[in-house]
């Protein structure tokens, strides 16, 4: 989008916003957002990146505070929207009804805010961070356009916009994991993310599609609108559900979105991709692992949950939750490395957020929007703690690290508070949004029994891991610092003050977490639930629930089997080897494609012309055989020859001509009989009504038998080869081919729609009466003359360009030899 | 029915043309590339309907529209015939420009040096 569009974007956002505020019923609709507001933040960063490279010649180093500068502006834009809830629009690909939509209400407003804000914090980071890495243009441009994305996927209100910055994410973020190029770990941790994000995307891609292909049934017409306005599919989530259920598709779209979301937020066994993401520069992890990217994955599960909630959705969502939730936090508790053990934990803690979105109650939804934020604040904070760590001891294995508190005083405080809001300690921030997830989980235990019970207790055993690996963390603070650890520097403030304001935001949290609730989460968590969402009220508790003794027993046992930690280390990982592992999967799999693409390669390109030509000319038949074949396409039944004399003579006349070229014992002989052919088929042209096919036809015939003759006087005499294997062979695959054009022919002109055909007959001539229709009509007796100088005169121009870079190419190939290059 | 006719000549120019291009010598891919751009022209034709009329028209519109071949088949075919006369002849001097460097028009032979000489 350019600025200069800008304008009639906001002439239409007024009109199309006041439908949004009607049929906002789900959210709590008080004003339309500005479009123009929408629009800015979102194409900030995308021209910001555009212009990255001409600011890095001018500002060097210090772009990094241009792009916080860029990512501040996005943010206030956001934020200036505070309060509104709606949608804008411009027309994108009008036929085909695909908008570039946005849409804000509480839950965008809550991923937006968290992505710019974020950013503004990672840009001031990456100041004091990035000095002296290589390649910083790229660095800070893709980190924009990353930004960009994301806002992107938060604000789009329409399926293939929110498709299209879903992917961006991909793209941007294999450009950030993969900013090492010359570390061959960077490249497969880039490659990793790629392939198992995109291809998931892929999968909700189609998921999308059914859904708009039932939208046709459910609200009249077919829309990949998604939300926002009065015919959109989360504003008739009722009628919606119904026509996928009766189509048979709800569970295959459910499952669609679901591999798409669990790709993109690490869930199990598709969380491979993350711990190696840490790879990246921290500052991109501490973005890609709090704000971005992963928290696109839950934004969608967010997204989705009013139109899809339900029992499959709860079975489906709230056990892939659990599950990754507590086999991540089993894999934190075995890392080796500061960062792994963060990125183990980020799954962990987006499969809590998964699970309470997962679970079909109010209180789930309050879990997921709430832990959204929550877990930005502290893991974003941790990562910036871990690269501060990285960046002045040196290292990032756990086993060399400790008593950081000495040399490092401010981080070890705001490492604790995000630490032990990670843990789910009172009154720290993580502690309200697990207490939701285990009053939720008790819940629908307590409705279904049963198995329903496995909820709740698995739920407090992934956070007792959780508990352990969390203090683990915090205890590279504590103790005494190991000997081999050199001198630790104190960072600077580039450095310091970023996780600074991020822990500040969480502490306030936990104080008072109802003010965060008011401020942002009630809105979010509403634009999660289905209907009317109950107000929330959260504070520390004061009575013994189910739920709060469910966070006593995890804090007592995280506390009781924390002098095993480092048992249960190796006993993690003596687990994860060979088959067990996911990641041996995905080496599997990579190394069986790249073999079988190696096996093939040589067959397909050996670097003979031949071998090209038969693999295309034959697969393209087999193609076109099995097209028909699969759509049942019958060939004509055979009737009467009624065909006049003379074309049979003329095209028998041909077929003689081609058969002797094949076997054209000289050049010469083969030239001659070539435009044997051409003649015939000229004669052809004049037989069935197109005389002026015929005439350029001759003029071309004689030309190229001029140009033959003229080169073949230079070239050698050339027998061919006499191996009558390979003529058999030949023959085999020049029959396939002949007879793929001759079922192709028949089934080609049994039908025959001559609308377009009409449509130039009758607007060709000179009309009747002169005058100004000379414009819309053309104006000549001769159709195809007209056809090819009015009607379609860009063809011709492009015909005439296409002879003239042929005649250039002549020259140049004839008369440039010997200059420049040397035979 | 004239499509069975010009559907078995049709495939019997693409089994000749491609019987060519498989060939080592060059100038006879040049031909088998002309045999089934020529072939693949006469098919744009036969799909227009062999029995109308010239689309050449007198004054004002027709009174039956549809008593006439299709135009558009033979504009298209007209920019064909065109195109595929510049790349035969783009072809050709590429041929001539082999043999000048590498002193064979032997496609087996340039494939197993890989052009070099």
């Amino acid at each position: 989008m350019s600025l200069v569009a800008l304008p009639s974007a906001i002439a239409e956002a007024s009109t199309t916003g006041q439908l949004g505020t009607g049929a906002a019923t789900l959210a709590q609709a008080t004003a339309d957002p500005a479009g123009v507001a929408l629009f800015a933040a979102l194409a900030l960063p995308f021209l910001g990146a555009l212009v990255t490279p001409l600011v890095y010649r001018a500002l060097g180093e210090r772009t990094a505070w241009f792009a916080a500068l860029v990512a501040f502006a996005s943010f206030g834009l956001v934020a200036s929207q505070f309060g509104t809830t709606g949608s804008v629009s411009i027309e994108w690909i009008p036929t085909l009804g695909v908008s570039l939509s946005l849409y804000l209400d509480g839950l965008s407003l809550l991923i937006s805010l968290l992505a710019s804000g974020v950013g503004v914090l990672v840009f001031v980071y990456s100041a004091g961070y990035m000095h002296g890495e290589p390649g910083q243009a790229r660095y800070y441009g893709t980190l924009l356009a990353f930004m960009g994305s994301m806002l992107g996927v938060a604000l789009a209100a329409d399926l293939i916009a929110l498709f299209v910055f879903w992917e961006l994410t991909s793209i941007t973020s294999f450009g950030l994991i993969g900013h090492y190029r010359e570390s061959e770990s960077s490249l497969y941790a880039a490659r990793k993310s790629m392939l198992i994000t995109v291809s998931g995307g892929l999968f909700m891609l189609v998921g999308f599609v059914l859904l708009a292909f039932v939208s046709g049934d459910a609200l009249g017409s077919t829309t990949f609108t998604l939300i926002g306005t009065p015919d959109s599919m989360i504003a008739n989530a009722d009628a919606m559900r119904t026509a996928l259920e009766s189509a048979g598709l709800f569970v295959p779209v459910l499952v669609l979105v679901a591999i798409g979301a669990a790709a993109k937020s690490a869930q199990v066994p598709l969380h491979v991709w993350l711990p190696n993401a840490m790879e990246a520069p921290t500052p991109v992890s501490a973005f890609l692992h709090s704000a971005t990217m992963v928290k696109a994955g839950v934004y969608l599960i967010g997204r989705m949950r009013p139109l899809l909630v339900g029992d499959e959705w709860m079975l489906l969502l709230g056990t892939l939750g659990l599950v990754t939730m507590t086999v991540t936090a089993l894999l934190a508790v075995g890392a080796s490395d500061i960062k792994e053990l963060l990125a183990y934990s980020t799954a962990s803690h987006l499969g809590l957020i998964t699970a309470g979105f997962g679970f079909a109650n109010q209180l789930g939804a309050e879990t997921g929007a709430f832990h959204i934020l929550n877990h930005a604040l502290f893991k974003a904070t941790l990562f910036l703690v871990a690269g501060i760590i990285a960046h002045e001891a040196g290292t990032r294995a756990i086993s060399e690290l400790g008593g950081l508190r000495h040399d490092l005083p401010i981080t070890g405080i705001i490492t604790a508070i995000a630490a032990l809001g990670m843990a789910g300690v009172p009154p720290f921030n993580g502690f309200y949004s697990k207490e939701l997830l285990f009053e939720s989980a008790y819940e629908v235990a307590h409705e279904l029994g049963g198995l329903a019970w496995l909820f709740p207790a698995v739920a407090v055993f992934g956070s007792v891991f959780t508990f352990l690996y969390s203090i683990r963390f915090l205890w590279l603070f504590m103790g005494e610092k190991p000997a081999g650890l050199g001198e630790v520097h104190r960072p600077s403030l580039a450095l310091l003050a970023p996780p600074v304001v991020l822990a500040g935001l969480a502490m306030i949290v936990g104080i008072d977490p109802q003010l965060a609730v008011d401020t942002i989460v009630q809105s979010a968590f509403g634009s999660a639930v289905a209907g009317e969402a109950h107000t929330m009220s959260i504070h520390l508790p004061t009575e013994l629930t189910p739920a709060v003794a469910m966070s006593a027993i995890t804090i007592l046992s995280g506390i009781a089997l924390s002098p095993f930690y480092d048992r249960l280390r190796d006993g993690v990982r003596r687990l994860t080897h060979g088959p067990l592992s996911a990641d041996w999967y995905y080496d599997k799999a990579v190394y069986g494609l790249e073999r079988a693409s190696g096996l093939a390669l040589p067959r397909i390109q050996t670097g003979q012309f031949r071998t090209y030509a038969a693999w295309m000319l034959g697969v393209t038949s087999l193609l076109a055989l099995a097209g028909y074949l699969a759509a049942g396409i019958s060939v004509p039944a055979f009737s009467d020859l009624s065909i006049t004399a003379p074309v049979v003579i003329v095209l028998l006349v041909a077929i003689v001509g081609a058969a002797a070229v094949t076997r054209a014992p000289s050049h010469i002989a083969g030239v001659l009989t070539l435009s044997v052919l051409g003649f015939m088929v000229a004669l052809f042209y004049v037989l069935s009504s197109a005389p002026d096919l015929a005439l350029t036809q001759l003029v071309v015939e004689t030309l190229v038998l001029v140009i033959f003759l003229l080169v073949l006087d230079r070239l050698p005499a050339f027998y061919g080869d006499a191996d009558r294997g390979k003529v058999a062979r030949d023959a085999v695959l020049a029959g396939g081919v002949g007879l793929t054009v001759t079922i192709s022919v028949l089934v080609a002109t049994a039908g025959s729609p001559d609308a377009i055909a009409r449509f130039f007959v009758e607007r060709a001539p000179v009309p009747a009466e002169h005058g100004s229709i000379l414009a819309d009509f053309g104006g000549g007796s001769n159709i195809v003359n007209v056809i090819l100088v009015d009607f379609r005169a860009f063809d011709t121009m492009g015909e005439i360009s296409v002879v003239a870079m042929a005649a250039l190419g002549v020259l140049t190939l004839v008369a440039m030899r010997g200059r420049g290059e040397s035979s | 029915m004239t499509q069975f006719v010009l559907a078995g000549v049709l495939g019997l120019l693409f089994a000749f043309g491609t019987f060519l291009v498989l060939r080592r010598d060059i100038v006879r891919v040049v031909w088998g590339v002309t045999i089934i751009s020529q072939a693949a022209n006469v098919y744009l034709v036969t799909m227009g309907g062999l029995a109308g009329s010239v689309p050449i028209l007198g004054h004002g519109p027709p009174d039956d529209p549809a008593t006439i071949t299709d135009p558009l088949v033979q504009a298209l075919v007209l920019t064909a015939i065109v195109i595929s006369f510049g790349t035969t002849a783009f072809a050709l001097v590429l041929t001539y420009r082999i043999h000048e460097e590498h002193g064979t028009i032997d496609l087996r032979e340039l494939g197993e040096t890989g052009g070099e000489s």
